[in-house]
């Protein structure tokens, strides 16, 4: 339903100008709930933007239901934005608030009086419909602002990393609300986040953006274990990169005494591994066996992070999950072999770290 | 008296002991003058100035109606209520141009990058370092009837005679907007300043259209600011006396100038002693109405 084709967008003039996006291009389907995550400056509030209409691209074109709005102004979009600060008008009561689209839009008072009490109903607020916005709590206000966004029936919610302002619980609580206010509107949303975590946990898709540019579109559980570069592999959850060699088939690795066989073009290659598929000690056939010592262990509840480091100093970690009556998977400074199982290796083109 | 009583009586001597200087101050230069203004208000007035002490409600009586001299006959004082309507008038007026003139002003430079402000405000407070009597004059100079006005208008053809504008109600206006514009933009400045333009744009994501924005939610959150500068510039402009002396001489004369005039030539110091009551009486009018409105923005 929304194709973004080739949209650039760039700040300032001349030779003072900064790009904050490279010729960006995707799809988003109906009912779809996209992420766009990266880190701070990586372009992905820019897109959000553009996408709102609160800036036009430098080039490019933003196609919803088959008509290109990049130049339509924002008033004029059926793409409604929930803001990172929330931005609710704090003269208003919370009824207003959610009200005030459809006062724009000219809708008769009943209608607007109706659909403001499914909303709130929607976002469990009814009974703070006539309290100022400043009166609410962080949680609530995000609420009233999803209420106020959902009110005018937008094509479209996009959100700016709503749940930042929020403390640890209340930010999982609004995930899950968050997700079941998607399912059952049947809305397409645009998410923004730098949270890995919550990207992973909500999303159908995910953008990984880092410089400007689209790194990979999957689904989660395809970015965690194909990760389509090293940028991405190692955004995404905890990540071992090791550089190694591939020719005619087999990868060598300088700290592993026998190569392995793969299926990968010829050349300098970076390896990754996540740390929960190192396995300590021997395992079977095919998989890399490595010497490497055991630096630190750290103890993590539901599992335990042994921090390696190979024969030639390069560190390597593992996560061990703890059993009931475990104890400790080693000891420190002991020398182990630990061993990476063939279809836990990932390969990935060399780069520049 | 147990311990607590005690306690309780020597904290509240401690306050008292406290407020002391506040409360010495504003008696000696807020109440006593006022007390003098009230009691000679209902004074006869001395033969030379002063008054005499004898009570008498004809300041009082003066404020609204004449005495015939002759026949004792009473009627409405068309002077004064004249001097009363045009002041009233003449300060609305002032404080309608200068939030004309002043909301896209203040307007302009709280939307000015945070570093060009600093300048834009200078330039605003500059007029503040003059003497009020020179500035005053200054504008004298610019319409008087071989003033710079004129004189453009005469040499571009567009008069054939020079206009009268001293000495007029315009003059006063002219004199006092100019006087007073600055109360107007500092305190709508402070309060545009202070507006989150992110609520504009939540506005204008949510189908509002530019003037429904600036309707529906720029100006109520502006609002305090605007009714502040109205406050700063209706009040003194009710009361102003050095402009509308200068700017209206004796043809177009405010309450100030009356007042002044019972107190000096006039000799009549119960009626001067009145006549700044009824002035305080307009302005504590004014200010209730701006509690109520203020109060209001704050309700709905």
């Amino acid at each position: 339903m929304l194709d973004l084709r080739n949209l650039t967008k760039s700040f300032g003039k001349g030779d003072s100008a900064v790009t904050a996006l490279h010729e960006v291009s995707f799809s988003i389907a109906e009912g779809e709930f996209f992420t766009l995550l990266g880190p701070s400056g990586c372009g992905k509030t820019t897109l959000l933007r553009l996408i709102a209409g609160f800036e036009p691209p430098s080039g490019g074109q933003l196609v919803l239901d088959g008509k290109d709005i990049a130049q339509m102004p924002p008033n004029r979009r059926p793409v409604n934005t929930v803001f990172q600060n929330y931005a609710l008008f704090p003269h208003m009561t919370v009824a207003e608030n959610v009200g005030f689209a459809l006062g724009a839009q000219g809708r008769p008072k009943a209608e607007i009086a109706d659909t403001v009490a499914r909303m709130l109903d929607l976002v469990r607020l009814s009974h703070l419909a006539q309290r100022k916005s400043g009166e609410l709590s962080g949680g609530q206000q995000q609420r009233v602002a999803l209420a106020r966004a959902l009110a005018p029936k937008p094509r479209i919610l996009l959100l700016d990393e709503p749940l930042s302002a929020l403390d640890m619980q209340l930010r999982k609580e609004m995930q899950v609300e968050l997700k079941r206010l998607q399912q059952e509107t049947g809305l397409t949303f645009i998410f923004v986040t730098h949270d890995q975590e919550e990207a992973l946990t909500m999303s159908d898709r995910i953008a990984v953006m880092n410089g400007g540019r689209i790194q990979q579109i999957a689904t989660p559980r395809d970015l965690y274990d194909q990760p389509a570069n090293r940028f991405v592999a190692g955004f995404i959850g905890e990540t071992n990169f090791l550089s190694a060699t591939c020719a005619g088939g087999q990868l060598t690795l300088p700290q592993a005494a026998t190569p392995v066989t793969v299926e990968y073009a010829d050349g300098p290659v970076t390896l990754m591994v996540r740390p929960e598929h190192v396995v300590l000690g021997t395992s079977q056939p095919g998989a890399l066996t490595l010497a490497a010592t055991v630096e630190r262990l750290v103890y993590f509840g539901t599992d335990t992070h042994v921090h390696l480091h190979l024969a030639d100093g390069s560190p390597l970690v593992a996560r061990v999950q703890n059993g009931l009556r475990g104890g400790q998977p080693c000891r420190e400074g002991e020398s182990l072999t630990v061993s990476l199982p063939g279809e836990a290796m990932r390969l990935l083109p060399q780069e520049a770290a | 008296m147990d311990a607590e009583a005690r306690a309780l009586q020597a904290d509240t001597r401690r306050r008292w002991g406290l407020a002391l200087p506040a409360v010495v101050i504003i008696t000696l230069f807020s109440i006593l003058p006022l007390a003098v203004v009230v009691v000679y208000s209902f004074l006869a007035p001395g033969d030379f100035g002063g008054v005499r002490w004898q009570f008498s409600l004809e300041g009082w009586f003066s404020v609204l109606f004449e005495r015939d001299i002759f026949d004792d006959t009473v009627s409405l004082s068309d002077a004064h209520l004249t001097i009363l309507g045009r002041s009233v008038a003449l300060s609305l007026a002032t404080t309608l141009i200068t939030l004309i003139l002043g909301v896209p002003t203040a307007w302009f430079i709280a939307t000015r990058p945070a570093h060009q402000r600093a300048f834009w405000l200078f330039l605003i407070t500059i007029p503040f370092w003059t003497n009020l009597l020179v500035r005053t004059i200054a504008v004298q100079e610019m319409i008087r009837a071989d003033g710079v006005f004129n004189r453009l208008f005469l040499s571009l053809g567009l008069i054939d005679a020079p206009i009268q504008m001293m000495f007029t109600n315009f003059a006063v206006l002219v004199g006092m907007a100019y006087v007073f514009l600055p109360l107007m933009v500092l305190p709508v400045y402070a309060a545009i300043e202070r507006f989150d333009f992110r609520l504009a744009e939540a506005g204008y994501d949510l189908y509002a259209s530019r003037l429904y924005c600036l309707r529906k939610v720029i100006l109520p959150m502006v609002r305090p600011g605007i009714i502040a500068g109205s406050i700063l510039v209706f009040v003194p402009s009710l009361g102003a006396y050095v402009t509308p002396r200068i700017m209206g001489g004796g043809k177009s004369m405010m309450l100030g100038n009356l007042v002044e005039m019972q107190f000096g030539q006039g000799r009549n110091w119960p009626l001067g002693a009145a006549l700044a009551l009824t002035l305080t009486a307009l302005v504590v009018v004014a200010l209730v109405w701006y509690t109520r409105l203020t109060a209001g923005g704050r309700r709905g």
